[in-house]
């Protein structure tokens, strides 16, 4: 069987319209990336796509102690259960709706596949002129079992309009559940967005995780990855900028232990001039993790002043870890200032030892060492109980009981 | 930008675009050539030319069957026309073939080449104590100092001599390091490599000057497929050193050569290269595609260092690597490569981590200029045995002009913990006010861009042998001059 079959007898139960019918083909003529894909070099779905997974959504109950045991307690939730919205909130200037089909530019066989058989997600729209100053919560709470889920969603944020989100995606039973989501962030002039992404699902859940944001001059969005747990996890971020004085910005800390896998693909395509990104990914791995980074920044032609930054640092704490990074640059214009970064290393010996020397527990010192070394990514989100989370959550996989928030 | 100064700077690209190639002229020479293509045929008239043994055209036509099933690589950043291979002529020698022992005896056609190349050999071989192993077509024609390396034991002479003088090692060691399979071009090579270098430093040996090697294209339409062999036994030491230039031709010209280092335990492997080979005209046409694959296997203790200073080739796809075997093993990527007009290149390095405690350090320097394109592209892996490993990376670009492109595709794997790896790539211009800087204490704009690009690039340039060093800093102004970033 498997997942390719599984997906071809569920699309025939559907009256796919024709362009979505040649969006599945396409899809089942190239099928999953293998690592034979550049862009999949390192990461295999071969264990995953052999085994098999029910497509359809059986919407399921989910009592109020799960939502209040998983999510962060925001006051304006959007609640998804098996694909259906069950709670959205109501604000001024902030029009939600359920699923509503968009074209994507995106068009790798991932993305076919979420194009044509998805009908789950959300849509939000943000008028003009509007700082809104609660959080959204987005929650995704699956209870199907090895269940293969698609979410298609969009965020369209109208000129000169300020919007924070956080959003968590949440295995309910035991089973392997599957996501394929993708989300496109539309941001008009002079926007600012964030969009701060809490994977922490269950041991054995997949994530297939895209973001595609398109930025007007002098917007600014930051993507935050926080990435604690999940078997397997692919994050595919892609910023474009049209317009000049836009900004982009990305943090990730991922922090992985036994056998989870990560994987952070990032993308930014420089299309105007004077426009700025910045990149910081930090990687922690601990038991038999497997990390992979790959950023590419590319440069336009013309493109001009451009300050493009991009910084991935790992620790290997254990010696079955591994990480293969892949900072990329693609520069075709002169007046720029781009810088990657890369370092894989250990905590240091040396800090270790005067720490201990001075009482504090070998535990606990690697803890504050690792600590710091992933605060530089976890100070840049502005959401405080995003960044309570992370720090409580690093304290919880380094296996010590110590409040970093100090 | 003011108008006027977006025209000073154009007409400064355009003296730089419109400064021809200073080494584009052809030596009259016979050549003893065979017909265009490749075919079994071919592969056994190189053989049998060279009057080889068996198991050398066993080789060859294994390599032959090999390259008949594999397909001409296109992931490189760079895009050519792919060369027809059965356009290209395999195997031209100069048609007398003099061994000789003095420089007297050179065909004096051949001699003013070189001493246009501004190259005299005389003075080389007293002022700079170098020996030379002159390949010019393929076949070597002059090999100074044979006698005094024969003394120290030291075996430095072509491939072919070193087929039929020492085929044991030759034997041992052909391929061990670059496999026939290993890629298209090497595939091809191992096929029909006409000639090329070969040395031993037997054990314990420190070799008493630097060993140079000279090739040039000659013969209009002929491949160039080299093939280099240097081995160095336990506690030696070496430095060798290669560069090349080419006459002006309107069609691609294919190089396609193999080196093979071997650094057994605690020797010590320094391989210099100057690469200018000609880079086609303003407008991109001809040029010398230059697909070399070469690689030095490190056994414990042992170093091989490779520094390269590439201005020249159409279409460059080079990675010199580093297999770090044995434990303590040392590997080091030095590269300045310097792009213009349309020139296209895509180099880098491998460093295979696989003993403990191994070290490597790579600096790459690109510049782009023109409607040039300049990749860095490298491999540090880091396998689970390596533990104690360390590499230090460090990749920039600088551009000139706007209408160039500078990218790094760098790969890093790591398996353990107890390595450590960083790496660090910059891509920007010169800035205007370091040049301002230097108008205003009386430097030339010229003047200030060579005193900048020299700066940017001396990591590099210091690691070169002293008489490289100079051709080197020649061969950037020339390549250089006058872009204004």
């Amino acid at each position: 069987m498997g997942l390719i079959n599984n997906i071809k007898s569920y699309s025939e139960t559907l009256n796919l319209s024709e362009e979505k019918r040649g969006q599945l083909n396409s899809f089942l003529d190239e099928g999953f990336p293998t690592i034979k894909d550049e862009d999949w070099k390192y990461t295999s779905l071969k264990k995953i796509i052999t085994e098999d997974f029910s497509i359809e959504n059986k919407v399921g109950n989910v009592s109020d102690s799960d939502i209040t045991n998983h999510s962060l307690g925001f006051e304006n939730q959007l609640i998804f259960v098996d694909g259906k919205l069950i709670s959205s909130p109501k604000i001024k200037g902030l029009t939600i709706d359920g699923f509503t089909d968009f074209e994507s530019r995106n068009n790798n066989a991932i993305m076919n596949l979420n194009a044509s058989i998805c009908n789950n997600g959300f849509s939000i729209t943000i008028d003009k002129n509007i700082v809104i100053e609660e959080i959204i919560e987005i929650l995704f709470f699956t209870t199907t079992k090895n269940n293969f889920s698609q979410y298609r969603n969009q965020i369209t944020v109208g000129e000169n309009s300020e919007i924070k989100f956080v959003e968590k995606i949440q295995n309910l039973n035991n089973s392997t559940s599957f996501v394929n989501y993708f989300t496109q962030i539309n941001c008009d002039k002079n926007t600012n967005v964030e969009f701060n992404k809490i994977q922490n699902n269950t041991s054995n859940s997949i994530l297939i995780d895209n973001v595609d944001v398109y930025q007007k001059s002098d917007s600014t969005c930051a993507v935050n990855t926080l990435i604690f747990g999940g078997n397997f996890t692919r994050n595919n971020l892609n910023f474009e900028q049209n317009g000049s004085n836009c900004e982009s910005n990305m943090n990730g800390v991922s922090v992985l232990d036994n056998n989870q896998f990560a994987d952070n693909h990032t993308f930014v395509d420089h299309k105007s001039a004077h426009c700025r990104s910045n990149e910081m990914y930090k990687g922690v791995y601990l038991g038999k993790s497997k990390g992979v980074f790959n950023g590419k920044i590319m440069v336009r032609p013309n493109a001009q002043k451009i300050d493009a930054f991009q910084s991935n640092n790992n620790l290997l704490l254990s010696d079955d870890s591994s990480i293969d990074s892949k900072p990329q640059l693609e520069i075709y214009a002169d007046d720029v200032k781009c810088s990657h970064g890369c370092t894989i290393g250990q905590l240091d010996d040396d800090a270790l030892f005067y720490m201990r020397s001075r009482g504090i527990g070998i535990e606990e010192a690697k803890a504050v060492l690792t600590y710091a070394f992933a605060s530089e990514a976890i100070e840049n989100i502005s959401v405080e109980p995003v960044k309570l989370l992370a720090q409580n959550l690093l304290a919880q996989k380094l296996n010590v009981d110590l409040d970093f928030s100090l | 930008m003011s108008e006027k100064k977006q025209q000073s700077e154009d007409q400064l690209l355009e003296e730089v675009t419109s400064s021809e190639y200073k080494y584009g002229f052809t030596t009259d020479i016979e050549s003893d050539t065979i017909p265009k293509g490749l075919s079994e045929d071919v592969v056994r008239i190189i053989s049998a030319k060279k009057n080889e043994p068996q198991w050398m055209l066993d080789y060859r036509l294994k390599a032959y069957k090999a390259w008949l099933e594999m397909e001409e690589p296109d992931w490189a950043n760079v895009s050519y026309e792919k060369p027809n291979y059965q356009d290209v002529i395999y195997y031209s020698a100069p048609k007398q073939k003099p061994v000789l022992d003095s420089l007297d005896d050179l065909d004096p056609e051949m001699k003013k080449t070189f001493d246009r190349l501004g190259i005299s050999l005389e003075e080389q071989k007293r002022m700079a104590n170098v020996a030379v192993d002159i390949v010019m077509d393929s076949v070597s024609v002059a090999n100074t100092f044979k006698e005094t390396l024969a003394e120290k034991g030291i075996i430095f002479c072509s491939i072919s001599d070193a087929i039929q003088d020492h085929p044991e090692l030759v034997k041992k060691y052909l391929s061990s390091v670059v496999p026939v399979r290993d890629n298209f071009f090497s595939a091809l090579n191992s096929a029909v490599f006409s000639d090329g270098s070969f040395c031993y430093i037997p054990k314990g040996v420190k070799c008493p000057m630097e060993l140079s090697t000279y090739f040039r294209i000659n013969e209009a339409g002929t491949g160039q497929f080299e093939r280099t062999l240097l081995i160095a036994d336990e506690g030696s030491q070496v430095s060798y050193l290669e560069g090349c230039t080419a006459p002006m031709r309107d069609e691609n010209q294919l190089h396609a050569a193999v080196v093979e280092l071997i650094a057994l335990d605690d020797a010590d492997i320094k391989y210099s290269t100057v690469q200018n080979w000609y880079p086609g005209n303003a407008e991109g046409v001809g040029g010398v595609f230059n697909f070399v694959t070469k690689r030095g296997i490190c056994h414990k203790n042992a170093k091989i260092s490779w520094t390269q200073v590439e201005t020249g080739s159409a279409v460059t796809w080079k990675y010199p690597s580093c297999i770090l075997k044995g434990d303590n093993a040392i590997g080091e990527f030095f590269s300045v490569a310097v792009t213009n007009n349309h020139q296209q290149a895509d180099t880098g390095t491998k460093m295979i981590h696989l003993g403990k405690n191994t070290k490597s350090t790579i600096i790459a320097k690109g510049i782009s200029a023109g409607k040039s394109n300049g990749n860095y592209r490298g491999l540090v892996k880091i396998s689970k045995g390596a533990t104690n490993s360390r590499n230090f990376s460090q990749c920039d670009s600088l551009l000139m002009g706007d209408k160039c492109g500078s990218h790094t595709f760098p790969y890093i794997e790591v398996k353990n913990n107890s390595s450590k790896v960083e790496h660090e790539a910059t891509t920007s211009k010169i800035g205007e006010d370091q040049i301002f800087y230097c108008n205003q204490r009386g430097i030339g704009t010229e003047a200030a861009i060579a005193l900048i690009v020299n700066g940017y690039c001396k990591d590099v340039l210091n690691q070169l042998p002293m008489e490289f060093a100079v051709e080197a800093q020649k061969l950037l102004e020339i390549s250089l001059e006058g872009s204004v970033g």
